[in-house]
């Protein structure tokens, strides 16, 4: 198969054409195949050509079939979920799993290869490519601990499932396979690696095809299996890899349901922004971090909680959109990527132009960017005194002047640093230079060698040396304004900002970012603002100085303006969060007293009236308002005429047009609405509507740009062909899945429509920051030990939690233990549970469902069954999968998933009963009632319990009544005796004796334990793993400690001795009354027996004779019998025989006759069919 | 138990609104200075009544109070729902005060909600059980709440101070969550209808008020059609009053209503007033006509629900999915901007808010936060 795709390939690309064998032994057998079906027919190939072979017989066949049919159909439609993402969207992401030694690293270097012509040393962390003119891959090699794999199948779209061929399957395989398919399914593809292992082909050839049909039955059949046949200089072929990235490139990736309604980030950056003097003053102190990554899943709001995986929920400190590390090429029209856009970004790997440490980022600069060097500070020192330089550039150049580190310096002489650079002494640049020394300290180790080619290079170009000190500002600015920033820029830019981001206040940090950011001008101070807690007044600014800017839309800026207004009025200012802000509002008001008509009348009551919180803080809460509008006199003509178009007897032009958006609102769907009600009208207002219609249109072309004119088109057009539909009747309905589908369809249009239409500060706060945009996420108070310990071949996922996800309670999951975990589970083990984004360790209590609605618990799980599972955790919505796993090592030969599960509600109840049966003895028994002690405790526990049914174990039933009082079961304290608590009195259906134990069968409550430990695997070395509580089969065994065994609980052997009775003794006075025949017939026993039993029998002689002559007779008859059963039963065997050679032989016949019938029927349809023709 | 980081909020305001904000998004409260300064300081009957009814029909829910009254933690549990549940709502507000939550609560129910609510019906303050039925109901249905198990009867009425009236609500659970609307069509006004009542006075009152009202409507709209309730016996509570219930439906399904009812003040409020100023009550015909002016002036400020109904209509656009809906209401009512306020703080969802000019209409604009039914069982 291989090889012929091979040599089509070859064919399109105008190689030498394939030659089609013309000896050999695949020939001839080929030919013999031929042959044979040329001339006649052999009997299989007769038997193939029957046909009537698959057409069916019986009418309820045929009907099972076709129900059948229609059944699949059905089952192959899915409820259409709705995707919704904008945009572009982020890279997808590959993972490559497999076990240790598959070649996951070899295949991702190889891949990286292909598409972007570089050599990655190394892989670590997730690598983004530009792959597409509209696509974008990010790869990830999934770590070989379960936690890992558990993460990557959180966030993978792909995954490539590394096989080593030469080996087979390994249980990491598996075991992937079934976390993925439990946290929704993505796509899957597996590649075979280590093929060249074998020597033999048809070896090869067989293990293909058997590890082939094993991946078919554990995905779906027809599932893609790649072979990767062997290495060429250490790398995969270049054809097959080609190959994969074809099948990559061509893949759809569908919604998953729990990834589409939470937003996460697979972090491809991580930073530590700790001040470094609490570092330094405290090394283990919490840390603030900074993740970047793309958005994924769902748009990500401001206030969303986050969980890291492997670390913990945390509250979104910040968030900043930053500019795309590795953008999609701009949508000119050509075909294919051009070199220069085949961009990568692989901030871990150490590619690139930014190298990550764990505490530092090295920038490395391609010699050919390089500005500063000793040379050029020589020469353009002339040339560039009389200009103002700038401060950063007067900064590195001093650095690089240095002799001795920065500290050395500062140690000898105070003074001279300061004395070179008096305009420039700023407050904080003792702190900058402290910041500084390290990493340049650092630096300059690393690039030592490269100053000297810097140098030759800088010699070399030396017309271009006056530009290089402030290139690199210069150069950023253009970038801005070209609204877009090359990703070298960027870097660099980062770069600086890590280096001196740790000393400036966060306001400052973010205003970086912001210019980072590499939008419009306009765009990145609203993003400051945005970002920005406090910075109100600056918001006012930049709001004036941008207003001069503006001056061409002035339209425009007017309709912002009122629409900020009218949300400041609601929300305040973007820095009060409290909903108590009086004094704000009121300010708002003296601002804009024009647009008094928006105003709501009850605010404006409230200014005038009460000028403090104390008042509005207790108002009463009523949600009707009567405005003065109920006071207009509605008996005047002006009053009802101005809403007479208000009501049906009214103009409806003018009422329909009131309805039709003015002021540039896209009003896509009223617009249908009211072209509806003209329809109903069915009179000459159709030229009305056309109008109306037309009118909008003419307004909307103003201001709308092309491609939304083009949604709203569309989404016109859906409307039309809804309205056709539905006018046309439900009979022909398209089918209830078509409709659901045209309505998200809809949907989306209106949505992308209703957003597109506003500004993109506004447009973040409503939805959030859209899917597939860069983001920079703040974290404070992290553990240290997750920078320490960080691991960039460990991703990091951070998800973000839809409401109420954060608290905790009691789940209920639907569970199966996994068929291949060799133990069943005992109830309140521990196990690790995997759901929504989380990790975390619980205690679960088995239950089961009787049929009554009872939640009976459970010891263990069954063997083959599903059970319930309650455990105490964070709640995760209905319907997510769940995986359970046991023990997180890696050394663990056999199959780790332990189970499976769905979550099916959460509650904060738990309702699980298990059986009790408390036992009694009865102490006292009158004639059908008794006293039963050791069943309770005490009289409070008889009083529950009372009128419960209790049974004896001989069967006799009966019920709990009340406490006994003292005087009838127990002496009272007054005569002495204590009193005993706790014996019921109890009634029976019958006496009960004093040894029949008494049971009460009840259910009792099962505590379902509150633990939960979440699984901190990032904050520990990966290496080790996670140890969590200990099952006490597990301590028992360290600990060396014997299972306790209750005696009485075992089984011992019953003995029972024979019982031995008495024999019956009737009384002789009674004797003598009974009528004989009831009398004991006492006879004594004989001692000798009688003599009809001892005498011996003489026959005579005659007698004699005839006994032997009967018994002569009958032995004869006897023989005679069995010769004749024999005789009979060798003819009906050979009659036997012979009727079924009869058989068979007319069956020969009859079967031939028929296959002549047949042949010939199809020898005479194919000349009909060759006729037609 | 694990600890909980409580959302702090200070005063009296809105604290209904706040308390169910908080228990959709299960966010626990802590409210502090609860009219710390007042006269009768700390909660009131019917805050403490609508505490308890959220107790009842949720599982787990803990409500501390301090002593005084001032302070209120407030712990939300998952919503159960259930049948046969009975509240008494007290007479210090009205069981609409009640409702307006309810409805949106047992919607994230577990199970469906069916409730009887017991104390005042009908009166000034609060919409009316009428208007609920015939303006409250229809909104729901927009956002694709199933209209089966969505209803509610009267079954006696009851006006202040004493109350006595008692109805059965019951609604429905949503089986994922709600549809996006996107209602901006407000219609014409195509028909009026209306229902009064009279408890424990003379039936004569519904007629005058009645008479008055179609009196305003006549001039612009033939089709108005006012019913009258008279209710006698068991069914008219214990305190005398009569009132009227308007509502106007459009061409496209809008519900426009206004409502109110007169009887004789509460205790505690006469306390306060004037005793001559209010012993008289309003005439029939001036509630009438008063009402029906109320009504008018609503059609004439737009919008598709009328000022009453703004905080609903905010509070379902708000848990909407994901999706952008989009709705037109005539001026802002300061209860539906606080309403506002207290979405972003609970749900963190904001609405654009753009005037209309032409029409002098509000259009609001919101991504839903895509709540889900989570509560629910599935089998």
């Amino acid at each position: 198969m291989a090889g012929e795709k091979k040599s089509e390939e070859r064919n399109d690309q105008g190689h030498k054409s394939h030659r089609v064998k013309k000896s050999g032994a695949s020939v001839k057998k080929k030919s013999k195949s031929n042959s044979n079906s040329n001339e006649g027919l052999t009997k299989e190939q007769k038997k193939l050509n029957n046909p009537k072979a698959f057409a069916f017989t019986s009418s309820v066949k045929a009907k099972r079939l076709q129900s059948r049919a229609t059944e699949k159909e059905q089952k192959r439609l899915h409820v259409p979920t709705m995707d919704r993402t904008m945009g572009e969207p982020a890279p997808f992401v590959v993972v490559v799993q497999g076990p240790p030694q598959a070649g996951k690293s070899l295949l991702i270097k190889c891949l990286i290869k292909h598409y972007t012509k570089q050599n990655l040393p190394e892989v670590r962390g997730p690598i983004t490519i530009v792959s597409g003119k509209k696509r974008r891959l990010q790869f990830v090699e999934c770590p070989n601990d379960i936690n890992g794999m558990i993460d990557c199948a959180k966030f993978a779209d792909l995954a490539l499932l590394l096989i080593d061929g030469s080996y087979g399957f390994e249980m990491e395989t598996f075991e992937f396979l079934n976390i993925l398919q439990n946290h929704g399914f993505p796509k899957v593809m597996g590649v075979l690696t280590h093929l060249d292992k074998f020597k033999d082909v048809k070896k090869l050839k067989k293990t293909k095809q058997r590890l082939k049909h094993r991946f078919w039955t554990e995905i779906y059949d027809g599932a893609k299996l790649f072979y990767l046949s062997g290495l060429i200089h250490g790398k995969y072929t270049k054809r097959e890899v080609q190959n994969l990235a074809r099948f990559i490139s061509v893949m759809k990736f569908p919604p998953l349901s729990w990834r589409v309604s939470h937003p996460y980030i697979l972090v491809d950056r991580i930073e530590d922004v700790t001040a470094p003097d609490k570092v330094h003053m405290n090394s283990k102190c919490d840390r603030n971090v900074t993740l970047y990554g793309y958005l994924r899943g769902c748009n990500l709001k401001k206030g969303t909680k986050a969980h890291i995986a492997g670390v913990g929920d945390y509250p979104l400190a910040g968030i900043s959109e930053l500019a795309d590390p590795c953008p999609l090429p701009s949508a000119a029209k050509k075909k294919g990527l051009r070199d220069k856009e085949k961009l990568f970004y692989a901030p871990m790997s150490g590619l690139g132009d930014l190298i990550y440490d764990k505490d530092a980022v090295y920038i490395n600069i391609n010699d050919h960017f390089v500005q500063f060097s000793k040379n050029d500070g020589d020469n353009a020192e002339g040339i560039n005194k009389g200009k103002q330089r700038d401060v950063g550039v007067e900064l590195v150049k001093s650095l690089q002047n240095m002799k001795y580190s920065v500290d050395e310096k500062l140690e000898k002489s105070f003074m001279s640093i300061f004395g070179k650079k008096p305009d420039n002494a700023m407050a904080n640049r003792e702190a900058e230079m402290q910041e500084k020394d390290v990493e340049f300290g650092e630096d300059s180790d690393t690039e030592g060698e490269d100053s000297d080619t810097e140098d030759e290079d800088s010699k070399k170009d030396s017309t271009s040396d006056q530009q290089p000190p402030s290139q690199s500002n210069f150069k950023e600015h253009i970038d801005i304004l070209e609204g877009r920033v090359r990703r070298k820029a960027v870097f660099e830019n980062d770069g600086d900002k890590d280096s001196d981001g740790d000393e400036e206040d966060d306001d400052d940090d973010d205003d970086q970012v912001s210019s980072d950011n590499g939008d419009t001008e306009r765009d990145g101070e609203e993003n400051a603002s945005s970002d920005d807690s406090s910075a109100d007044e600056e918001d006012q600014e930049d709001e004036m100085g941008n207003a001069s800017k503006w001056k061409e839309s002035l339209a425009e800026r007017t309709a912002l303006r009122q629409n900020i207004n009218l949300m400041q009025l609601v929300y305040g200012k973007p820095a009060s969060k409290s909903s108590n802000d009086v004094e704000d509002i009121s300010e708002e008001e003296s601002d804009d007293d024009d647009d008094d008509f928006f105003r709501p009348k009850g605010e404006g009551n409230k200014k005038s009236k009460e000028g403090s919180d104390d008042k509005d803080v207790d108002i009463d809460d009523c949600s009707k308002f009567l405005s003065d509008a109920s006071k207009k006199d509605w008996n005047s003509e002006v009053a009802v005429a101005s809403i007479r178009d208000r009501f049906v007897t009214g103009d409806w032009v003018k009422a329909s047009l009131r309805n039709h958006p003015q002021s540039g609102m896209a009003g896509d769907v009223d617009d249908d609405a009211v072209l509806g009600e003209f329809e109903d009208l069915e009179t000459g207002q159709k030229y009305n509507s056309q109008h109306v219609g037309d009118l909008s249109d003419g307004h909307m072309e103003g201001d709308l740009d092309p491609e939304e004119r083009r949604l709203l088109k569309l989404a016109n057009h859906d409307d039309g062909n809804n309205d056709a539909k539905s006018s046309r009747g439900q009979s022909n309905g398209s089918g209830y899945f078509d409709k659901l589908k045209e309505e998200i369809d809809l949907q989306k249009q209106i949505n992308m429509a209703e957003l597109n239409e506003l500004d993109e500060v506004t447009r973040v706060e409503i939805e959030g920051y859209r899917t597939g945009t860069y983001l920079r996420l703040e974290f404070r108070d992290v553990p240290f030990e997750m920078v320490e310990n960080f691991d960039p071949c460990h991703p990091i996922l951070v998800g973000g939690l839809a409401l109420g996800e954060e608290n905790v309670g009691y789940m209920q999951v639907r569970l199966k233990r996994h068929r291949w975990h060799k133990k069943v589970l005992k109830t309140r083990d521990p196990i690790i549970v995997s759901i929504g984004w989380r990790r975390y360790q619980t205690l679960p209590i088995y239950a089961i469902e009787d049929q009554n609605g009872r939640h009976r618990m459970l010891k263990y799980t069954p063997e083959h069954m599903h059970c319930l599972a309650m455990f105490w955790g964070p709640l995760a919505p209905p319907h997510t999968g769940v995986v359970a796993v046991q023990s997180l090592s890696n050394n663990q030969a056999s199959f780790r998933i332990t189970a499976t599960a769905t979550v099916l509600e959460f509650n904060h109840a738990a309702r699980i009963v298990k059986k009790i049966k408390l036992v009694g003895h009865a102490c006292k028994i009158f004639k059908k009632t008794a006293f039963i002690e050791d069943m309770f405790t005490s009289d409070l526990e008889i009083a529950r319990f009372e009128g419960a049914a209790i049974r004896t174990v001989s069967g006799i039933r009966g019920q709990v009544k009340k406490a006994a009082k003292e005087e009838i079961g127990n002496k009272s304290k007054k005569k002495g005796g204590y009193t005993k608590e706790g014996i019921a009195r109890c009634t029976f259906e019958d006496k009960i004796k004093m040894g029949d134990i008494v049971f009460l069968r009840a259910w009792t409550q099962v505590e379902v334990p509150q633990f939960y430990n979440p699984l901190t695997t990032a904050l520990q070395p990966r290496e080790r793993t996670w140890q969590g509580m200990k099952t006490v089969a597990e301590l028992r065994r360290e600990q060396n400690l014997p299972v306790p065994v209750n005696k009485d609980s075992l089984y011992k052997p019953i003995e029972r001795k024979p019982r031995k009775f008495n024999p019956l003794v009737i009384p002789k006075s009674l004797q003598q009354a009974l009528p004989f025949a009831s009398k004991p017939k006492d006879i004594a026993s004989r001692r000798r027996s009688l003599l009809e039993n001892r005498r011996a029998v003489i026959m005579e002689p005659h007698e004699r004779k005839v006994h032997a002559l009967v018994q002569s007779l009958q032995l004869i008859k006897n023989d005679k019998l069995k010769k004749r059963k024999l005789k009979e039963a060798g003819k009906r065997k050979v009659q036997e025989v012979e009727r079924a050679k009869e058989e068979q032989l007319s069956k020969k016949r009859q079967r031939e006759e028929r296959k002549g019938r047949y042949i010939e029927q199809e020898k005479m349809k194919k000349k009909a069919r060759r006729n037609s023709d | 138990m694990g600890k909980f980081t409580y959302m702090r909020l200070k005063g009296s305001q809105n604290i209904r609104l706040r308390l169910l904000l908080s228990t959709i998004s299960t966010t626990p409260v802590l409210i502090e200075d609860i009219r710390t300064d007042s006269t009768w300081p700390g909660l009131r009957p019917h805050e403490v009544s609508f505490l308890r009814l959220l107790e009842k029909i949720s599982d787990d829910c803990v409500v501390e109070i301090n002593e005084t009254g001032t302070k209120l933690k407030y712990k939300p549990g998952i919503i159960m729902g259930g049948r046969h549940l009975v509240h008494d709502c007290g007479t210090s507000r009205s069981i609409g005060y009640f409702l307006e939550p309810l409805i949106v609560l047992g919607l994230f129910g577990k199970k469906p909600l069916s409730i009887r609510l017991r104390g005042i019906t009908n009166d000034s303050k609060d919409p009316s059980v009428d208007t609920f039925r015939a303006a409250t109901l229809p909104i729901l249905k927009q956002f694709g709440v199933p209209s089966d198990g969505l209803q509610m009867k009267i079954e006696s009425r009851g006006v202040p101070p004493h109350g006595g009236g008692e109805i059965i609500l019951s609604i429905p659970i949503i089986q994922e969550n709600l549809k996006a609307v996107n209602w901006i069509d407000e219609g014409m006004v195509k028909r009026i209808r209306g229902v009064t009542f009279s408890t424990r006075v003379s039936s004569q009152f519904e007629n005058t008020m009645i008479h008055a009202a179609r009196g305003i409507f006549n001039r612009l709209l033939p089709d108005v059609h006012i019913y009258t309730d008279h209710k006698a016996g068991d069914q008219a509570g214990k305190s005398p009053g009569y009132g009227i219930s308007l509502f106007a439906e459009t061409t496209s399904g809008c519900y426009i209503s206004s409502d109110t009812a007169v009887s004789y003040a509460r205790m505690e409020e006469e306390g306060e007033m004037d005793e001559e100023e209010k012993k008289e009550l309003i005439p029939p015909e001036e509630v009438g006509e008063q009402i029906a002016a109320a009504l008018l002036g609503e059609i004439e400020q737009g919008g598709v629900v009328d000022s009453s109904h703004q905080g609903l209509l905010f509070i379902l656009c708000a848990l909407c999915p994901q999706d952008v809906s989009k709705v037109r209401v005539g001026k802002l009512s300061p209860y539906g901007i606080q309403v506002l306020r207290n979405i972003r703080d609970f749900l963190g969802v904001k609405f654009v808010i753009k005037p209309d000019p032409s029409t002098g209409t509000v259009i609001l604009k919101c991504v839903g936060c895509g709540l889900k039914n989570l509560s629910r069982k599935i089998s």
